[in-house]
């Protein structure tokens, strides 16, 4: 397990490495002219010329690229071109923001996917029929209009929740809960449709498997049946979807926190990449690649835990 | 019995999450209840950092709450005392002596005193911020004594005091130049009103300020101020309509009709840019039928801005045909409608100058400037005439390639219309980076000096004539000005500012 764990993780470095180069490169690659970007379009030519000069970007890319690593391997991600705040800083305080909603989103998730999911595997007819279709509504719905309504309805009409803005958790528990429910609702819409449509399949064919039918005629209870074994059996495939639903969230996280102005890292990634302020792009590249590694690590271990044949594989 | 336990733990559990759901509300995004003592503001701009010499434009509010100015701008654009109590031109307007404010101290015991005007000025002029540019003209500082600092000019410049009520008179406290990590980015230091609450505020999403102990001047009606960044209007008025927010200036006209609707809110229109075709290149050298007046007068004639003023911007703004502002001297109310849609008039015009088969005009197109329905728009009312208009997207952050490889020769773009004459004169008329080519006249020539070295007010006339000379002789193609509504919630009172979309942070007050 020790060495399973070892493997993953130093593949998760040379993956960050490799990830680095190619994010430097390819935000290198536009003939952005960030000086210009900064002083705006009244600025002369000369100023603008100083000003990609002082940020180092008259160099050539490998070199601005290898000065960028020996820093960041020193835990200097530096300071943005834009705003001047300290990278690692900024992305500390914002991190927290979008980590609740993953979170958040995920917990929701995967509670209401796996009691959907298997009620519609168990009960099939009637019961099967209402999770297909709230699973094709939910996928069907663009998750900005859902995320619109939700916030028109709960947070402007019926004045339940905060429209926008967030409290951090050390600040005020309820406050944090009331500022992260809605969003975290909105996306879990779309999360929650896809899950339990996969632990209703990944039910329904554990419970035709030859052993189950075998388990039944020795007359365990089917209680019994479905959380030592069926439940088990079904984990890997459910899991796998929800690590890559997590993943994936912070795609819609970028959508939730500009609607509901949220000081996340999906608001953040929007605005500074749209610049091409690189400090603070690479920063949040390598947050989220240690962050996708450490969730896919996280996934793998859990499916070995809950199911033992997994772990030979 | 075990029934009622679970029912009572149930009821306990509901009972805290509604107080705990509902108690947030207000914890959320800050108190907008009237008699407030924060004021709670959104805007779209992000500081380059809370450095005076970063200063620039719509983020000067950032810097007002702890900064002070040496001259202050009133709403109306008239200057009044601040830091500076007196300032005088001589004779020939080339050196102005400020009289400074005595006694007022920075946090550490640093005097604000003519020594400090001086570094904060020189430092300003040197660093690469994008207003340093404004001190260009300021050939020596020289400081008289304790209270008085004279700039030497090196040829006068009308909107000198202008650029002392803005990003060049805030003042900062020498004592932190130049030491390491430039600490001024993020922790201003200022003789300002308020001063900012770093453990409260998360740089690059919400500044928020706290009322400076010892202010040497007039308090400002609030105790906190909070500027909170968004990169969209939507949440804007949704902050805005749960009073989360108390005011906001909102750009777009989809936003501006949301507002609109909300009876709660309150809603104060401002004309600041205008949008039109810059033609840089007036001297034909890349499109040699731009050279002659009469084919950028068609090209005025030829669109019809009433109908793309309707279509594109819901009616938001007014159509015009000049660069210069309702609030600048130079506005010369007839100009707005000195070139009706006619394209009779246009083809006309196009064969006397020799281009009756019309030409062709490549025109940089950024999305977030050109719309497709203004890029539609545009290019059909001047196939109207004859003239063929290609588009090539640009990035961007790839503008700097239209003013470096000066390969276009127009460009549609959203401008200011500063209330200052001479600031819109140095952006548009002399050379310079909206006038790349540095194509100019006789006329221009000739008013120009005479514009420059008249006292503040009296060049009106030499003014409202190169408005006039510039719209006959087609200089550029404006569309319209762009309305912009500054909205709040209803608590607080709103005054715009002149030659500023976004008003000073001396402009909000309790709505009574």
């Amino acid at each position: 397990m020790l060495s399973f764990i070892a493997r993953r993780l130093a593949a998760g470095v040379a993956l960050l490495f490799v990830i680095s180069l190619l994010s430097y490169l390819l935000l290198s690659i536009p003939d952005t002219d960030v000086g210009r970007q900064i002083l705006g379009s009244g600025a002369p030519q000369e100023v603008v010329d100083a000003k990609n000069a002082e940020l180092g970007l008259d160099r050539p890319v490998p070199v601005q690229y290898a000065d960028w690593l020996a820093h960041a391997l020193r835990g200097d991600f530096g300071t943005s071109w834009f705003t001047g705040e300290n990278v690692v800083q900024t992305i500390s305080t914002r991190l927290p923001v979008t980590a609740s909603l993953m979170i958040g989103v995920t917990l929701v998730t995967a509670v209401l996917s796996l009691l959907l999911g298997v009620w519609a595997g168990v009960r099939r007819g009637a019961a099967d029929r209402v999770v297909q279709v709230l699973g094709v509504l939910g996928y069907a719905l663009p998750g900005f209009l859902v995320t619109l309504i939700i916030v028109v309805v709960f947070a402007v009409r019926l004045g339940w929740f905060p429209a926008i803005g967030y409290t951090g958790l050390t600040e005020s528990v309820p406050g944090w809960l009331s500022t992260i429910t809605l969003p975290v609702v909105s996306l879990s819409v779309a999360a929650v449709a896809g899950v339990s449509q996969q632990v209703r399949g990944a039910v329904i064919d554990v419970l035709r498997q030859d052993y189950v039918r075998t388990l039944r005629a020795r007359g365990l209870p089917p209680w019994r049946i479905l959380y030592r074994h069926v439940l088990r059996n079904a984990a890997a495939p459910a899991l796998t979807v929800l690590g890559m639903q997590f993943v994936g969230l912070l795609g819609g996280a970028v959508i939730v926190e500009q609607i509901f102005g949220l000081p996340g890292i999906g608001s953040m990634t929007v605005t500074y990449t749209t610049r091409g302020d690189i400090p603070v792009i690479m920063a949040l590249v390598m947050v989220t690649v240690v962050g996708v590694t450490i969730v896919n690590l996280v996934v793998d271990l859990l499916i070995g835990w809950l199911n033992p044949k997994a772990r030979t594989a | 019995m075990k029934k009622s336990t679970r029912a009572g733990a149930l009821t306990a559990v509901c009972a805290i999450a509604a107080s705990a759901l509902t108690g947030c509300a207000d914890a959320g995004g800050g108190s907008g209840a009237k008699g407030s003592t924060t004021l709670n503001l959104a805007t779209l701009t992000l500081p380059q950092s809370l450095d005076p010499a970063d200063a620039n434009g719509s983020a000067l509010p950032f810097f007002q709450a702890v900064y002070d100015t040496l001259i202050k701008r009133e709403p109306n654009g008239s200057f009044s005392p601040m830091l500076a109590t007196e300032w005088k031109y001589n004779g020939d307007r080339t050196e102005l002596t400020l009289t400074l404010r005595d006694g007022v101290k920075f946090d550490d015991g640093t005097p604000l005193d003519a020594t400090a005007v001086k570094a904060n000025m020189e430092r300003f002029a040197k660093r690469t911020g994008a207003q340093a540019k404004t001190l260009k003209d300021v050939k020596s500082i020289q400081v008289v004594d304790k209270t008085h600092v004279t700039l030497k000019l090196s040829q006068p410049n009308p909107a000198m005091l202008y650029f002392l009520s803005d990003a060049a008179g805030l003042m900062a406290n020498p004592a932190s130049f130049g030491k390491p990590g430039d600490p001024l980015k993020t922790k201003p230091d200022g003789t300002g009103p308020y001063e900012l609450d770093s453990a409260k505020s998360a740089i690059g999403t919400r500044w928020v300020y706290t009322r400076a102990r010892n202010y040497w001047g007039t308090r400002l009606p609030y105790e906190n101020i909070t500027i909170t960044y968004f990169n969209n209007e939507t949440a804007i008025v949704n902050g805005l309509r749960t009073r989360q927010l108390n005011a906001a200036l909102l750009q777009t006209a989809d936003q501006q009709v949301a507002a609109e609707s909300d009876r709660k809110l309150t809603t104060v229109p401002q004309e600041f840019d205008f949008q039109g075709i810059v033609l840089f290149d007036r001297g034909g050298a890349l499109v040699p039928a731009l050279r002659d007046a009469r084919v950028r007068q068609a090209l005025n004639h030829a669109l019809d801005r009433k109908t793309m003023l309707s279509k594109i911007r819901q009616g938001r703004g007014a159509v015009t045909d000049q660069i210069f502002g309702t609030q600048a001297a130079g506005y010369v109310k007839e100009l707005d409608a000195h070139y009706a849609h006619d394209p009779a008039k246009a083809r006309e015009l196009l064969k006397q100058a020799g281009h009756a088969s019309g030409f062709t005009l490549k025109l940089p197109r950024v999305s977030a400037i050109v719309s497709d329905a203004l890029a539609s728009s545009i290019q059909t009312d001047l196939a109207a005439i004859g003239v063929k208009v290609t588009w090539e997207n640009v990035d961007a952050g790839a503008i700097r390639k239209i003013f470096t490889d000066r390969g276009f020769p127009a460009m549609v773009m959203n401008l200011g219309q500063p209330a200052d004459d001479w600031i819109g004169i140095s952006d548009y008329v002399l050379p310079g980076v909206f006038n790349m080519f540095g194509t100019t006249d006789d006329t221009v020539r000739e008013l120009l000096p005479k514009i420059q070295r008249a006292p503040a007010g009296e060049a009106k006339t030499e003014l409202q004539a190169l408005n006039r000379h510039l719209v006959e002789q087609a200089w550029f193609v404006p569309f319209y000005r762009l309305s912009y509504l500054h909205v709040t919630d209803g608590s607080v009172k709103v005054t715009p500012q002149s030659g500023m979309a976004v008003p000073s942070v001396y402009n909000y007050a309790p709505a009574k």
